[in-house]
């Protein structure tokens, strides 16, 4: 009997054109439109050389040290490269600037800079920055110079060799010591598609609560049949929602295959961490839809309504419809994500993608896992009547 | 005769107002037994209640000599059921929805296939195995409905208005297909608010009025039960008030009523009323164009007993 | 009148998805109402970032710390390793520096200590990592040639403080013309959908309840109720067009009745057009309601992720772009962000912008054609 209403409900389901749309095809496309949107934003975030032009006129020309650094920082083969320079007159460059071929263009004079742009950003104060910085160097040579000639002085207290050491050290010694700790993974676009993950987790409650709207007497009139059959009621639900929850895994092992394998989304290294938080995640999702069914008296269609709405709403907490809104939740209301259970699928993913540790996926387990009790809780106090006062 | 069915002062509210009110009846081994009774009457309340879907507030309720209890899967192996609201998956082909109900109480395949043929075969859907409820008309879906309640063959069937919204043939279709399982054993509780219905098929009636019984026994038991015998209409366009009044005064005449040019006359007891009635109209030089005589129907008893019409 | 008093009884049945899809449309609007400076002095963009001191704040540190201030926006993370984290991940910050124990007093002893950092690897912390570097070299090269660390602490700040002239060139006010453009762009997705949910519902109304059956018996041209239809949906659409607009004036400002604004209106109303026979013509391929939802999820996302409604057309891979060119709503944006990105309207930008209306304007009659043949089809078949 068990097999049979399993059998039975899986067939019944996948029939369902607009179930199985929902809780299969749509994150596929979801995951399609996403790549096709997000996949070149953090491409152009990334810091690549600024298109920048230089008036070569007659000064510019003449001054070598300008010239010379101008061309280290625009050589390609220079990993701190950061301008892409054309040298051009200045009709030229006003026209590139005009066209929005480059961010700004320079002019070098006597006693001046010129710089000239066309809007305030990022690439502009760069520009501004780094020319600064090549008129400051000119002005600390001196002083450079004047230490050299301090420490020269000395030669006859420190010996000549000693000298020379110092005045070696003074001239190697002129970078900062900055040692970079950058995290990997720092690919926020990434969270668009934990977020799907977590769409595609809780969407598929929709197929468990369809099954036991099946088996519910008050609820459906095939629930009124089937709770006149001589099977137990128990063994109805959970073989109907087995069967849910069968269609929602394969439904995130699509998804998965798909980001992962074709897409080539990068979800981190931890593949076991990471089905055991789909399963889990699913499971909340099932759950969800098992204690909406079950608790709530009203048609099946208001019934996915109700879950599709909450899981929309859960997903815009959890930074699908723009990463930054996690954060500012996060920050401002954690309370809401810490009971939202698409934001505690999200960050099990975000943890696992970007933290070393594990702490915060146990918490977002955890978290799920109370969500799910709670749901339980909830559907089998409304499922244990077996008799109605009204149907 | 055997009772298979034992319900005693079964007494059900909603919220404060009495839905069922202090029923008791037996059903015995082998019959149909028809509950008739207008919309709201409790007919559907009564029997999810001997089902053990609802609550009830005062009584007990006994199937085959035992409890019924929602657990009691032993009895409800032997009962088959046939909502009001069509209860099939419309995911399902027409042989697949059988098949999975019945394969809820059989599980031995071969004899489930068994089964499920002679189901198809007896409400006559044999051309539509494979097709999809929404490809059913109403008729041929209240056919589906009837064969996924009785096709494990259950010795009570319990059947809530089937043939409601049902076009003419598939409503004899199923009166036949209930008729043949009477015959084949099983015993039959039948709920409907067509009389004619309830004429054709039931052994015994129980008459339902806002939850309480107010007549039961053969159909002919209870026509007996109505004062008026036979009745007589005459369609006539021109009877004059005179006229109207000596009708009245005429042997055995009970009643009589005239309406947009349709005389109807009831008779206490039948002994030539047609023959005095023609008679009269003759001597008078009423101009008549159709008479005719009935006998009184399950409706006359109702609006007797309750001072309203069945059907609403 | 059958047709008109349908739709009005229909269109009183949607009201809810109408002000949903609104909704979404001007709170996507109101996020993007950050700023509002209109300033045409070129400013130096600041990166934002956050300090970690260990340090006691004196000596090199205060004066490193000070220099910060007025370079970067040294944000408020609380010295917690997760807040940093995701302060980096989610772009709170781009750039992190700790300063570690005793640097003051181990720079100005003349050692080199070490100062960990972390970065996005972005614009933005690449611009704040120069800020860094620079602050330290320029304060390495003057160290030891001063009396005082006074002394050393101002020459530094003399010379950072040097700045090169900027000038822009551009009077436009870019900001709040961008925020317009991006408005109107992320109208496309809520006429889409608006278009799509209202027509196709009521079409879908007007083929289950026998109204259909009744207009064809009633010997009305199928071509005059389709027109009819068309007209009583094209009213609507302009009543919300109407709407959007007078909220992008409550919105964004004045400049929505500007040029800009007018060119934007123009541009949209052409779009409007393009979304109700759009509806139309996509109508004729819905079976039930489930359909409805499904084909504006697909086609109302689709045509906003794929058109640059959602991520800026700058943003999307050519690709993406060149795939974009048989929808619609990409020569709505392309339009958009040309009178976004224009000075002057001259003749030669005018004429692109006639070039990407009439594109759109030829989607919309083959919408209409499409459904006109659909529809004759569909009678005969029955």
């Amino acid at each position: 009997m068990f097999f049979h209403n399993f059998k039975y409900t899986l067939k019944a389901l996948l029939r369902n054109k607009g179930l199985i749309f929902w809780t299969l095809a749509f994150p596929l496309i979801m995951a399609l439109f996403f790549n096709m949107a997000f996949s070149n934003i953090e491409k152009q975030d990334k810091f690549k050389a600024i298109n920048v032009a230089v008036v070569t006129n007659e000064y510019y020309e003449n001054n070598t040290m300008l010239k010379e650094t101008f061309e280290l920082l625009s050589d390609e083969n220079n990993k701190d490269r950061v301008f892409d320079s054309k040298y051009v007159n200045q009709d030229e460059a006003k026209e590139l600037l005009e066209e929005e071929k480059i961010d700004g263009y320079v002019v070098f004079s006597e006693d001046s800079q010129q710089i000239i742009v066309n809007k305030n950003g990022v690439n502009q104060t760069i520009l501004k920055f780094v020319v600064e910085e090549i008129v400051q160097a000119e002005d600390t040579a001196d002083i450079i110079q004047e230490k050299v000639e301090n420490i020269f002085n000395s030669r006859e207290e420190n010996g000549i060799m000693e000298t020379l050491k110092s005045i070696i050290i003074l001239l190697q010694n002129n970078s900062a010591n900055i040692k970079d700790n950058s995290d990997a993974n720092l690919s926020y676009m990434t969270i668009e598609f934990f977020t799907l993950v977590a769409m595609t987790c809780l969407y598929g409650g929709i197929l468990g609560a369809v099954a036991i709207n099946w088996c519910l007497a008050n609820m459906s009139n095939v629930g009124k049949r089937l709770s006149m059959t001589p099977v137990s009621k128990l063994k109805m639900v959970i073989s109907g929602t087995l069967a849910g929850y069968l269609i929602q895994l394969v439904g995130v092992a699509l998804l998965f295959i798909f980001t992962i394998g074709i897409l080539k989304i990068d979800f981190g290294n931890k593949t076991f961490e990471m089905v055991v938080l789909a399963l889990v995640g699913s499971f909340a999702g099932l759950t969800m839809g098992v204690a909406v069914t079950a608790a709530i008296k009203t048609s099946e269609n208001a019934k996915t309504g109700i879950l599709i709405g909450f899981t929309m709403l859960g997903c815009f907490f959890a930074g699908m419809m723009g990463v930054s809104m996690k954060y500012l939740i996060d920050k401002s209301v954690p309370i809401i994500n810490k009971l939202n259970p698409a934001n505690m699928i999200t960050d099990g993913f975000y943890s696992l993608y970007y933290y070393d540790t594990l702490d915060r996926f146990y918490g977002n387990i955890c978290g799920l896992c109370i969500f799910s009790a709670i749901m339980l809780a909830i559907a089998i106090v409304s499922l244990r009547k077996q008799k109605y006062e009204s149907i | 005769m055997e009772n298979i069915i034992e319900v005693k002062n079964l007494t059900k509210l909603y919220k404060k107002k009495k839905a069922i009110d202090d029923l008791s009846f037996d059903v015995y081994k082998g019959e149909i037994l028809g509950f008739l009774g207008p919309n709201g009457s409790g007919k559907s309340t009564t029997i999810n209640c001997i089902l053990s879907l609802l609550n009830f507030n005062k009584g007990n309720i006994k199937i085959f000599g035992r409890e019924m209890s929602p657990n009691a899967y032993d009895i409800k192996r032997k009962i088959g059921v046939v909502f009001q609201d069509v209860a099939v998956f419309e995911e399902l082909t027409v042989y697949d929805n059988i098949d999975f109900f019945c394969g809820l109480y059989v599980s031995n395949n071969n004899k489930r296939k068994k089964y499920i043929e002679d189901a198809i075969n007896l409400v006559g859907l044999q051309e539509f195995k494979k097709y999809y409820p929404k490809q059913l008309s109403g008729g041929l879906l209240r056919r589906l409905n009837i064969a996924c309640g009785i096709a494990h063959k259950p010795e009570i069937i319990f059947l809530d208005e089937p043939t409601v919204a049902v076009d003419p043939q598939s409503r004899n279709n199923i009166l036949e297909g209930i008729k043949k399982l009477r015959s084949d054993g099983a015993t039959i509780i039948y709920t409907t608010h067509y009389m004619e219905e309830v004429e054709m098929i039931c052994d015994r009636v129980i008459v339902l009025d806002k939850g309480k019984i107010i007549a039961k026994g053969t159909t002919d038991e209870l026509k007996y039960l109505a004062k008026i015998k036979e009745k007589i209409t005459v369609e006539a366009k021109e009877i004059s008030n005179q006229n109207l009044n000596q009708i009245k005064q005429l042997p055995e005449v009970q009643n009589i009523s005239y309406e947009n040019g349709i005389l109807k006359i009831s008779y206490e007891n039948e002994k030539n009323n047609l023959e005095n009635i023609i008679d009269f109209l003759k001597n008078n030089q009423i101009k008549y164009r159709k008479i005719y005589s009935e006998r009184p129907t399950l409706n006359d008893v109702f609006l007797e007993l309750t001072g309203k019409e069945l059907r609403d | 009148m059958i047709v008109y008093k349908t739709f009005l009884k229909v269109l009183n049945k949607c009201k809810f998805p109408i002000i949903l899809y609104s909704a979404i449309l001007l709170f996507f609007a109101g996020i993007n109402m950050s700023s509002n400076d209109n300033t045409m002095d070129f400013t130096a963009e600041k990166p934002n970032i956050a300090v970690i001191n260990n340090d006691k704040e004196e000596g090199i540190t205060k004066s490193f710390l000070e220099y910060l201030h007025e370079n970067t926006n040294i944000k408020d993370i609380k010295n917690d390793e997760q807040e940093i984290k995701d302060a980096l991940f989610y772009r709170e910050i781009q750039y992190i520096v700790y300063i570690p124990e005793g640097f003051s007093d181990s720079f100005l002893d003349g050692k080199n200590p070490q100062l960990e950092i972390k970065s996005t690897g972005e614009y933005q912390s690449e611009l704040a990592d120069m800020i860094v570097e620079r602050y330290i070299k320029v304060a390495k090269r003057y160290r030891g040639s001063t009396d005082s660390d006074e002394e050393l602490f101002e020459k530094i700040d003399e010379t950072l403080s040097k700045k090169a002239d900027v000038e822009i060139i551009s009077k436009m006010d870019t900001k709040t013309i961008t925020r317009l453009t991006r408005y109107f762009n992320f109208s496309a997705y809520s006429f889409i959908a608006i278009s799509i949910y209202v027509i196709s519902t009521i079409l879908f109304i007007f083929k289950s309840e026998k109204i259909n059956r009744r207009t064809i018996v009633g010997s009305i041209d199928y071509k005059k109720v389709n027109a009819k239809l068309l007209i009583a949906n094209s009213g609507f659409c302009f009543i919300i067009w109407a709407i959007y607009f007078i909220c992008a004036r409550i919105l964004i400002g004045e400049v929505a009745f500007s040029t800009y604004g007018i060119y934007f209106a123009i541009n949209s109303l052409i779009f409007v057009i393009c979304t109700v026979t759009l509806g139309f013509f996509v109508s004729h391929f819905v079976k039930s309601r489930n359909t409805i939802t499904a084909l504006i999820n697909i086609i109302g996302l689709g045509s906003s992720f794929l058109c640059g409604v959602f991520v800026p057309m700058e943003y999307l891979p050519e690709g993406v772009l060149k795939i974009a060119h048989v929808l619609p709503a990409y020569w709505f944006v392309k339009n958009n962000e040309l009178i976004g990105s224009t000075e002057v309207f001259s003749g030669d930008v005018i004429k692109s912008l006639v070039i990407n209306a009439a594109v759109i304007i030829g989607f919309t009659i083959v919408f209409f054609v499409g459904s006109n043949i659909v529809t004759k089809k569909k009678m005969k078949a029955e």
